[in-house]
């Protein structure tokens, strides 16, 4: 919970829900938990705006809320973490399209727009708004296959229950794969009115299988990127076994018998890869997969032909290495990156031994490796010699780093990016509201008059109050703001992988 | 040696007894191997010997030993006083390693002034020379004329006159990347199976070695063992792995990162000097921001 978090919460606030939710969501990060009275004093808004503030946020599980020491007043506290999810959406849609096709697409991104609601509500709601596009050609019927798997694949979950205390508590549930009634559906859509169906199970996206899927990505890419294709898919087979034995986010795996790895193989139909020769040569790659995969896989014992651990501690401490490695390498030269990398496999090293082990001249490595130390990439400790040997002991200063003191401060600085380039697409955003508004409002003008029929004359009259230079720079800032939202979804990326190492303890 | 050749016979034997025996020898093996010998004509003919510089004289055990004067020794000290054959001695034993003046001066007992002198010289007869050593370049070791410097002393292949020559260094670097480039795809798809795959892609230092040599950027011979020392700066620069084979050697593979460049290092502020500096509202903002109007416009 860094000043720098807050700051880029702030701003993701401001960016999807504007100033006031902005407003409140910052008070909670700054003071923590604290009840409705409290907030209204702080923030200076009307109740009822905070009211309001607040169960938006409680509804996008931004925050959440429990008893007070009073019983029947409710404290509130930000989840700041939840806010960072927001930027992530696009990657959601993109996987479970990717997964599932253009419908799953569909539905997630309005289950992720309503927060939780109903699977009839949602199949209905979908349904009636692709009723009239005839490209994609929507069924109530396929979306509702569509929505049973995915519900099965565990990407959509039951939102929890609130139980029926004053302040009430919500209550994870199993979720269990509905029966949906296709007619009563239809029956709804045709008399528009939700009223006769009863349907009180509510839904939400399940984030956290997504991440699973991120991580597994990351792992079977960086795999592929040592070894080959092949090597990448004996890595997503065994993620996929240890999905099976073991707690999804585990330190370390259940230990997979080659067996069931053999069968895997045997089983699997991916076309990037060889299979026949994976099939041919599978011990030789788990071989290989063990000794020069960065240790993201070991063997553990004999038994069923051999034993693998997929160790997932050691694989974000890998990944998380790598990109520090990228950072210091872009930041203070390729030269730099070596010293660092030095340091780190040496643990302690004396400044004269770094100097003969990566080959650079005295005043360079010299500079270079207290450059390091002024951006706390690395750290020294000094070790004096005991008094009494007298004024010829010198201290001897040992340079090591501080894995998880540098994770930190490699997040701040992603913090610090995504402030900034969130901050800039708002700030290009105002420079030119009056632009983007007039074009959307010449938008749907020309939508509505298309839906009317009217003569394409008129509609060229209404778009050429467009003029040519307004269009340019129209053209110029949609490419800025798509460059910085792309710019978002890297260092969410980023900060996937940080987050990952920080989730197992150290 | 020629001069005492036509002397007389029993000093060219006890000579030739002396050849034989590096490690010294005793009067009883001289008497061995030239029994007609008296032992008044022993001690004359030793001392003549010892006389002309041809002997060291050691007590070994009680029992005096003599041992033979390498050729050069004898020849440098010709014409040399006493204090001058001790330091000569002194910086001989030292080899090629040096011997610092502190140290001459310590175990000759010699005065400082007198010492300078000497050194001085021995120089200007070109029997000894100064070397600078790389560690400390204010630390002077002297060693006889004709030595190469010890690798500790010169610094190896990369000091060019007591400079660190890191454009070779860079140079050899690049060059050992490439050729471990060439062989690290061999391990994608191998039609054999990635454990042959790998073996392919792996360099031992020896290979590497033969590479640069024949592609003769070098006009210093190279040993494995700056090979090998260029290698690990490859390891340490995250380009390479190294990795033992079963018999011993070490070899080097070609690697890429793990995970391609991360977000933080696509956006400006990733590599900003004053990303420290950066605030909601003074001087340096993101909204003013130069390097992201850059970063922007392209």
């Amino acid at each position: 919970m860094s000043h720098q978090l807050g700051r880029v919460v702030s701003e993701i606030l401001h960016q999807y829900f504007g100033e006031i939710v902005q407003k409140v969501g910052h008070d909670l990060f700054i003071y923590g938990t604290k009840p409705i009275p409290m907030i209204v004093k702080t923030t200076g808004l009307p109740r009822k705006q905070v009211v309001d503030s607040l169960r938006t946020l409680v509804k996008f599980d931004l925050v959440s809320f429990e008893p007070s020491f009073n019983e029947v007043v409710a404290d509130y506290k930000l989840n700041p973490d939840n806010v960072l999810l927001l930027i992530r959406y696009p990657r959601y849609l993109l996987q479970i399209k990717t997964k599932f096709g253009s419908e799953a697409e569909i539905l997630v991104e309005e289950l992720l727009q309503q927060a939780s609601c109903t699977a009839s509500f949602l199949l209905v709601t979908v349904a009636a708004k692709y009723k009239d596009d005839k490209k994609k050609n929507i069924t109530l019927v396929k979306l509702r296959d569509v929505f049973i798997s995915i519900a099965t694949a565990r990407y959509i979950q039951q939102a929890p229950v609130a139980d029926k205390s004053e302040v009430p508590s919500l209550e994870p549930v199993a979720t269990i794969v509905p029966d949906i009634d296709i007619r009563q559906l239809a029956q709804a859509i045709a008399t528009d009115t939700l009223a006769d169906v009863s349907d009180n199970i509510y839904w939400k996206v399940n984030f956290d299988r997504f991440h699973q899927d991120f991580r597994d990505d990351i792992m079977v890419k960086a795999i592929t990127r040592r070894i080959d294709e092949n090597a990448g898919e004996l890595m997503h087979l065994l993620l996929q076994n240890m999905y099976l034995t073991s707690a999804e986010w585990a330190a370390e795996s259940n230990p997979t018998p080659v067996l069931d790895l053999r069968d895997a193989v045997d089983r699997a139909d991916r076309t990037d890869c060889d299979r026949n020769l994976l099939q041919q040569y599978m011990d030789h790659y788990l071989r290989v997969l063990e000794e020069n995969g960065a240790g993201f896989v070991v063997r553990v014992g004999e038994a069923g032909g051999g034993q693998y651990v997929v160790r997932g501690r050691d694989a974000a401490t890998q990944l998380l290495l790598a990109a520090l490695d990228h950072t210091v390498t872009e930041r203070l030269g390729s030269k730099a990156a070596r010293i660092f990398r030095l340091i780190r496999t040496k643990k302690y090293i004396e400044e004269d031994d770094i100097q003969k082990h990566a080959m650079l001249p005295n005043k360079e490595c010299k500079e270079l490796t207290y450059k390091l130390l002024e951006e706390h990439f690395i750290s020294i400790q000094p070790m004096r010699k005991a008094a009494s040997s007298g004024a010829m002991a010198k201290a001897v200063y040992l340079y090591h780093i501080k894995l998880h003191d540098v994770a930190q401060s490699l997040r701040e600085m992603c913090y610090r990016a995504l402030h900034n380039t969130l901050r800039r697409a708002q700030h290009t955003r105002a420079a030119h509201a009056r632009l983007l508004d007039k074009q959307r409002r010449v938008r749907t003008i020309v939508h509505t008059m298309r839906v009317r029929g009217e003569p394409q004359q008129h509609i060229d009259d209404v778009e050429e109050t467009l003029t040519p230079p307004e269009l340019s720079t129209l053209k110029d800032v949609e490419a800025r703001l798509k460059q910085l939202s792309a710019a978002q979804l890297a260092l969410d990326k980023n900060l996937f992988i940080l987050n990952w190492y920080f989730m197992y303890p150290h | 040696m020629s001069s005492s050749k036509n002397d007389d016979p029993i000093s060219e034997k006890i000579l030739n007894v002396a050849k034989k025996n590096p490690k010294g020898i005793s009067d009883k093996d001289i008497l061995a191997a030239v029994p007609e010998l008296s032992a008044a004509e022993l001690v004359s003919a030793i001392n003549k010997l010892l006389q002309e510089g041809l002997f060291d004289l050691y007590n070994q055990g009680g029992s005096l030993i003599y041992r033979l004067k390498g050729q050069t020794s004898k020849q440098a000290v010709k014409g040399a006083d006493n204090e001058e054959k001790v330091v000569y001695n002194l910086i001989e034993d030292a080899g090629n390693k040096g011997i610092w003046i502190r140290d001459i001066r310590l175990r000759s007992n010699i005065a400082n002034t007198q010492l300078t002198k000497v050194l001085k010289n021995l120089e200007s007869k070109k029997v000894i020379k100064a070397v600078k050593c790389v560690n400390a370049s204010k630390k002077k070791v002297y060693m006889l004329y004709n030595l190469e410097p010890d690798r500790s002393i010169s610094g190896g292949a990369w000091y060019q006159d007591q400079d660190f020559e890191s454009e070779f260094v860079d140079i050899l670097n690049r060059q050992c990347l490439r050729f471990l480039q060439q062989r690290a795809d061999k391990i994608k798809n191998n039609p054999k199976g990635p454990v042959v795959g790998r073996t392919q892609s792996f360099a031992s230092a020896v290979e590497v070695q033969k590479y640069i040599t024949d592609l003769g950027i070098s006009n210093v011979k190279l040993e494995v063992e700056d090979v090998i020392t260029i290698l690990n700066t490859l390891v340490y620069d995250g380009k390479a792995e190294s990795s033992v084979l079963p018999d011993g050697t070490k070899v080097y593979r070609a690697i890429e990162s793990l995970i391609p460049p991360p977000g933080l290092v696509q956006v400006p502020c990733g590599v900003c000097p004053l990303i420290l500096k950066c605030c909601s509202t003074g001087l340096i903002t993101p909204q003013e921001c130069k390097y992201m109007d850059d970063w922007l416009e392209n």
